[in-house]
């Protein structure tokens, strides 16, 4: 049994091999590992890839012709009108007592909502997001300066944007069918676009959630490496490592090792599983993986020092990560996140991954996030660090 | 010879309370040096300190000629330690939590079969140690105590938890070491073992060394000898102690004690360490 003084690599490896075999040892992490790779894999491709980018109208009662074409035009295809016989089966469809159902032919037909059976073969279910119910004799009304009577129908599916554009644009074409000009003129140029034009190109939700699921990736790892750190220091059995001739830095140096590349590994499937690589720059989102699994790394080294016991260990985690899954869920809608969600420290990391991945985004475009996440980086690690040094140094 | 643990002045405090107060002595290769002292006397932050846990606040430490401040890592590859809890990896087996202790020493070829049958674990190798019992625990702590074959042992309570069989196992290891040269350093607060296995004691309590010697020493010089006898008088049992130090005649004492009496039994008693250790401090283990 004789000894030569091992290496600081040789020791690092040692540690490093200690923290897989424990790791592939804990039932719990193994299992919300694989499992979360498969869940979040399927439920990306499980998405719809496409983009419903119209609203479908109800309008019950024929015979608004001009009113009709008028309304199509207006939205210049962003509207899809769906005619009804009658403004009680537009109702009893908005209010989902019932169903509308398109069959192959054409036709529009109102089931009852639990009358399987009746639905169309091939058919389609027609969703109006907003039903508008004329009166009869709309256009005569109009036409002779009787005030003409107009009934909208909205459910708790309608967006509220939906239910005052299309209230103003009825509004609108009433006024033009009555020969009447509107109080206001448009200037004479196009819609002028503030930053990138997105028109006829919106994001499939499925593309969105690709941030949010790298992050979830990223999270089920943090529990997992804190663990680690907090078992060993709960058992104190790091303790009995740096009575050898390991050091606390060479114990620091393989939890940073072992987290990231336990972290990065799981993101890397994640993104190949989800065709990441062949939507956007592969070097970008490589980094950008990465500068994440380092971040994570940095804060499963300072949760997994604060916890007492497993409980403890999970709350601090659960406390401190969620914040970070914000800018994540700002990805899922459209618009301009808020100003404080870009001092969250994943906020870069989610632009990246979101600019490049579904936008064809270049180094110039991730080069000042990639700035920010350096510097968090940094300063995470850097606390994880020193936190995980002290708790070992009073042990 | 060089002493192989060599302590000098170490003064150790948490916050306001000085746990350990000047505390100086020697440790030669080959000898067992048992640490005795009641719980908070010093003993742990000792250890921790010549272990490199702790740093001391004054005073010097040097194992096997080294410092430890500055030397840590070339005296961590030469000593093996046997902490108090129990602190093994639970989810891995024996085998796993040596073969890892072995990497982190540089030992290529680790005899753990060997050590594992010399604390009788050879047959529970591959079972989990979150599967073991207390005694078994304390046992593997001892194997990865030795899997560098330290030329210096620190072992904290080694026979806490373990039952007679396995504890004069251990002992038997813990000498044999010391055979070989093999300097080792035990606490406990067990007088018994501590007089079984030490050539030298010392008493430690409120962060200084009371008194150090090999345990005949001080019986000698701090304790009384004394003679029991058991006798039948009238019908009844009756118990006498007939100091053996002191003036006068013993067998005369003797003769006039068991006049008109039937003696049952007779043997020599002297002072157990833990009535010096009482006599000394004033205070119990």
């Amino acid at each position: 049994m004789k000894a030569k003084r091992p290496s600081r690599p040789a020791i690092v490896l040692a540690i490093l091999r200690k923290d897989l075999l424990q790791f592939s040892r804990d039932r719990l992490y193994m299992i919300l590992s694989i499992a979360g790779l498969i869940l979040f894999t399927s439920a990306f491709w499980l998405i719809p890839p496409t983009v419903e980018d119209f609203a479908v109208v109800g309008i019950a009662h024929s015979g608004l012709g001009p009113l009709e074409e008028a309304l199509e035009e207006e939205a210049e295809g962003g509207l899809k009108i769906v005619r009804f016989p009658d403004g009680d089966s537009l109702r009893r469809v908005m209010a989902k007592e019932a169903q509308a159902w398109s069959d192959q032919a054409g036709r529009l037909l109102i089931l009852d909502r639990d009358d399987r059976a009746a639905r169309p073969k091939g058919g389609r279910r027609e969703k109006p997001v907003i039903g508008l119910d004329f009166s009869p004799g709309f256009l005569e009304d109009i036409a002779s300066g009787v005030v003409p009577e107009l009934r909208i129908y909205v459910n708790n599916d309608t967006p509220a944007e939906i239910q005052g554009a299309m209230t103003s644009m009825v509004r609108e074409l009433a006024y033009m069918m009555a020969g009447q000009a509107m109080p206001v003129s448009e200037p004479p140029e196009d819609t002028i676009i503030l930053g990138v034009d997105r028109s006829g190109s919106q994001l499939p939700m499925r593309d969105r959630m690709r941030p949010l699921l790298v992050f979830f990736v990223l999270m089920v790892e943090t529990f997992a490496l804190s663990s680690l750190i907090s078992v060993e220091i709960l058992h104190r059995t790091v303790v009995a490592v740096t009575a050898t001739p390991a050091r606390t830095g060479d114990v620091l140096i393989a939890k940073i090792i072992f987290g990231a590349l336990l972290a990065f590994v799981q993101a890397l499937i994640l993104l190949l599983a989800t065709g990441s690589f062949a939507a956007g720059n592969p070097l970008i989102l490589l980094l950008a993986a990465i500068s994440g699994a380092l971040m994570f790394a940095g804060i499963a080294m300072a949760v997994g020092s604060m916890g007492r016991d497993f409980m403890g260990t999970l709350a601090w985690t659960m406390t401190v990560i969620l914040p970070f899954a914000i800018p994540a869920i700002t990805a899922l809608f459209p618009g301009s996140a808020p100003l404080w969600v870009r001092f969250v420290p994943s906020w870069g990391i989610i632009q990246i991954l979101n600019t490049t991945a579904n936008y064809g985004g270049t180094w110039a475009d991730a080069g000042s996030h990639f700035a920010v996440v350096l510097a968090w980086v940094a300063a995470l690690l850097g606390i994880g660090l020193w936190t995980l040094s002290r708790k070992v140094a009073r042990l | 010879m060089e002493p192989a643990i060599q302590v000098e002045s170490i003064e150790y405090a948490y916050g306001d309370k000085k746990a350990v107060r000047g505390i100086s002595f020697e440790v030669a290769p080959g000898e067992v040096l048992g640490f005795l002292g009641p719980n908070g006397a010093g003993k742990s932050t000792t250890i921790k300190m010549l272990t490199g846990q702790l740093v001391p606040a004054a005073g010097e430490i040097h194992i096997l000629g080294l410092p430890v401040r500055g030397h840590s890592s070339e005296v961590h590859a030469r000593m093996g330690v046997s902490f108090e809890e129990k602190n093994l990896y639970p989810q891995l087996s024996a085998v796993e939590n040596l073969r890892f202790f072995a990497r982190l020493f540089g030992v290529n070829k680790p005899n753990i079969d060997g050590l594992l049958e010399q604390v009788d674990l050879l047959a529970r190798k591959k079972d989990r140690v979150s599967s073991y019992s207390k005694g078994m625990r304390q046992r593997l702590m001892i194997a990865r105590a030795l899997i560098n074959d330290p030329a210096v042992l620190f072992l904290d309570e080694p026979t806490d938890g373990l039952d007679p069989v396995s504890a004069q196992a251990i002992r038997r290891i813990i000498r044999d070491r010391a055979k070989a040269g093999c300097a080792v350093l035990l606490t406990t607060h067990d007088m018994n073992e501590a007089d079984k296995l030490s050539d030298r004691v010392a008493f430690i309590n409120d962060g200084t060394i009371h008194a150090i010697d090999s345990p005949e020493n001080l019986k000698l010089l701090h304790g009384t000898r004394s003679l029991a006898v058991r006798v039948r008088r009238d019908g009844k049992a009756e118990d006498l102690h007939l100091p053996l130090d002191g003036d006068g005649d013993i067998g005369a004492r003797l003769k006039a004690a068991v006049e008109r009496a039937d003696i049952l039994t007779m043997h020599t008693e002297e002072a157990s360490l833990e009535d010096i250790f009482i006599a000394m401090t004033g205070r119990g283990l």
